[in-house]
Formats: structure tokens, C-alpha cells, sequence
């Protein structure tokens, strides 16, 4: 586990998805950092085992995941669901043009509660993308769910030679301090 | 130079034992014609703006082995985004090749943006990269690509081209569409790494 200050506490959902991507012998994540996740991307950061390549925009990762892909790793891409917009072009020549699987993680920004005002255009365009593109996802919200999910979400990308995708929520994403339930 | 001229030079730098990723259509029939041994070494990704994402992917995986791109001018200025990362990776084993023909040729050559103020190389410099070069010639060309792969340190290399391509004979274009072409660069990464990237067997 990687080096955190003291005074940083790292949830459990964090350690979980590190330790379900080694399980899942992943050795190359691209994500850009966003706050429902934002332990994973700290401890990504520091990991001596994972490939960790930050970019500045979702839609450098369906490149880098495929260029990886290819070259015989495990890699998964990460970032908040309004990024699947972002990487939308990308994502569909991958899978449609030629069948690459691309492994995505996303935190589900609108889901039902949510309390911001700009976080529920993500959610009306998420699930509506995926299912356009007849990407296989679930949303994962308990905290014994993520590790198999992440396997499962490995290995039914690289068997369909299609993207997958897991949807984290409730109790898989950081806790915001004015978060009430 | 000529587009042709850039990549026939590759074909003799380059050996199977490199990967290579490149952008789909003309620059596709050309490697097709010039690639080393007719060797499936070469991936193109029918995605503007992510040919060098997709080189940077493969060269992070595969850090033992020489990756070059075949970028063009409208490719990366469709998403110049990944030149701060690759600014911030710098991975010893790549070289990237921008023809940067200051058009947007296969539809009727409207102009791009580096037939205006836009330097790339500049701005790949700018954005973290190292040795980017921008030539006009082929013996500059070859020169500096042959110590850009050589060097043990990534390379950024734009090559000015003349606009205007001559269309290869029907019979000697690329034949494979871009599914069997991730299956025959895939097969020809397991071969040379001697893994497996995917096994199709039954369960």
C-alpha cells in the first residue's frame, strides 16, 4: 500500500479498488482525477506496481487502454462520468471500427440524491450512452462488490473484444463531508 | 519531401521486430507497401487524434521494444492534449512521426492550422517533450529519424511534407479492415513477445 501522510485517512472503498485491480493483474491505469474517487487517485499515484499515467483530458485514455491492451497488459481507464462525453469518439471507433476492449471505472456523479446542480446532466447521459453503444456495465454500491466487479469487468471486456464498464456508488465513493445519510 | 518519400525511409529503419501505429488511409497503403518482410507490425487506429495516444499506450506497455507513430497535422491538432502527456511520460522507446501536410487533404485540402501560426514541434517542446525537430527534407529526414529510434530517448519528429499523393494501384492498397488488422498486430505482439494478449480458445 502506498505512503500517505499521517493525517490522511484512506478509505476503504480506495484500498479495495487498488487491491481489486492487482487481483485482476492490471499494470496500467490512465485516469484523470476528479473528487468521487479521489483517494484511488492518490494512492495510484505512489503504487510501485501500477503503471499510473495522468492526462489532462478523457480523451487521451481510449488510446493509451488500447495501445496497452495491444501490447499484452491489463489496463483500465478511470475518470468521472461526464468524461465518458468527452471520450465518446474514441471509445465508439475502438469498440465499433475494431473491436478493442476498453476497461472503464467511473464514480456515478448524479445518481439518485445527488445535491449538486450541475452533477445531473452526467447521469441523464451516462446510462443512455452506454446502452447506445451496447457497452455492459453495472453499478456497483457495496463495498463487497468491487473486487469481483473489477474482475468480472476485466475479463468480460477481453472476452467480448468490447468495452465494459463498472459504475461506482453509495458506499464506493469518497465520503463528502456534508454528505448527511 | 513527399509523403511517400518519409515513409519508404522507415520501411529501412524499421524492422519486425518494431511496432509501429499508424494512422489509417493513404499513409496505411503506403507502410503497406514499404513495411519490413510484409510484417504485421504495424496497428491504425481509424480515430483522429488518437494515433500517438494509442503509440503511448503500446510503448508504456512494451518499454523494451521500439514503438513509433505515423501522426499527421489534423490528427493531433484534433486533441494536442496528449502532448503534455506524452511531455510528462516521455517514453525513451517512442518516436513520433507527424506528416504535416498544412491540409486537410483527403477532403479537398482546406488548410490546418500549421499552414497558419501553429508550430507542433514547438509546441511539443513546450509541452514537456524532448528532441523535437521539425524537417523539410528527406536526408534531414533520415537523419534525424534514424537517431530518433536509435537514441534511447523518446523523439518528436515533424516532417514537412508536400501536399498531393499519388493513390496506390487498387491492387496494391491495404486489403484488411480495421478488425482483422488489431487481430494481426495482436498476433504479431504475441509472436514477438511470445505471450498472449488474447486467447480466443473455448472454455
Amino acid at each position: 500500500m502506498a505512503e500517505l501522510s499521517r493525517t490522511e485517512e484512506v478509505p476503504r472503498y480506495a484500498e479495495l479498488m487498488i487491491e481489486g485491480l492487482k487481483e485482476a493483474e492490471v499494470s496500467i491505469v490512465t485516469a484523470l482525477p476528479e473528487s468521487l474517487l479521489k483517494s484511488l487517485y492518490r494512492l495510484l499515484a505512489t503504487d510501485p506496481d501500477i503503471r499510473y499515467v495522468l492526462v489532462a483530458n478523457e480523451g487521451e485514455m481510449p488510446g493509451i487502454a488500447a495501445g496497452a491492451y495491444l501490447g499484452g497488459k491489463k489496463a483500465v481507464m478511470i475518470m468521472e462520468n461526464s468524461g465518458l462525453r468527452q471520450a465518446l469518439e474514441p471509445i465508439a471507433r475502438f469498440a465499433l471500427s475494431h473491436r478493442v476492449p476498453l476497461v472503464m471505472l467511473m464514480p456515478y456523479r448524479g445518481d439518485f440524491g445527488e445535491r449538486t446542480w450541475w452533477g445531473h446532466s452526467h447521469a441523464q447521459t451516462m446510462e443512455p450512452i452506454l446502452n447506445a453503444l451496447s457497452i455492459p456495465y453495472r453499478v456497483v454500491r457495496r463495498l463487497d462488490e468491487i473486487k469481483p466487479a473489477i474482475r468480472k469487468v476485466v475479463t468480460h471486456a477481453d472476452s467480448s473484444q468490447y468495452p465494459a464498464a463498472v459504475i461506482f456508488a453509495d458506499e464506493c465513493l469518497e465520503t463528502p463531508r456534508y454528505a448527511k445519510d | 519531401m513527399r509523403r511517400i518519400d518519409g515513409v519508404r525511409i522507415l520501411g529501412e529503419l524499421l524492422t519486425p521486430e518494431d511496432l509501429v501505429i499508424n494512422r489509417v488511409g493513404p499513409l496505411s497503403d503506403d507502410w503497406w507497401n514499404h513495411r519490413p518482410q510484409a510484417a504485421d507490425m504495424a496497428f491504425a487506429p481509424v480515430i483522429l487524434g488518437s494515433i500517438t495516444s494509442t503509440a503511448l499506450g503500446l510503448a508504456l506497455a512494451l518499454p523494451h521494444r521500439r514503438v513509433a507513430a505515423f501522426d499527421t497535422d489534423g490528427s493531433i491538432l484534433m486533441n494536442t492534449g496528449i502532448l503534455v502527456t506524452l511531455g510528462n511520460e516521455r517514453p525513451p522507446n517512442l518516436t513520433v512521426f507527424v506528416f504535416d501536410n498544412e491540409v486537410y487533404e483527403s477532403i479537398g485540402s482546406p488548410r490546418t492550422h500549421t499552414a497558419g501560426h501553429t508550430d507542433l514541434a514547438a509546441m511539443a517542446e513546450g509541452a514537456g517533450c524532448l528532441n523535437c525537430v521539425t524537417v523539410h527534407d528527406e536526408e534531414a529526414f533520415a537523419g534525424y529519424a534514424g537517431s530518433m529510434l536509435d537514441d534511447g530517448e523518446m523523439g518528436f519528429l515533424v516532417a514537412k511534407i508536400e501536399p498531393g499523393h499519388d493513390h496506390w494501384p487498387w491492387e496494391q492498397r491495404k486489403e484488411t479492415d480495421g478488425v482483422e488488422d488489431k487481430y494481426r498486430f495482436m498476433r504479431h505482439v504475441e509472436q514477438l513477445e511470445k505471450t498472449t494478449v488474447h486467447d480466443l480458445r473455448f472454455w
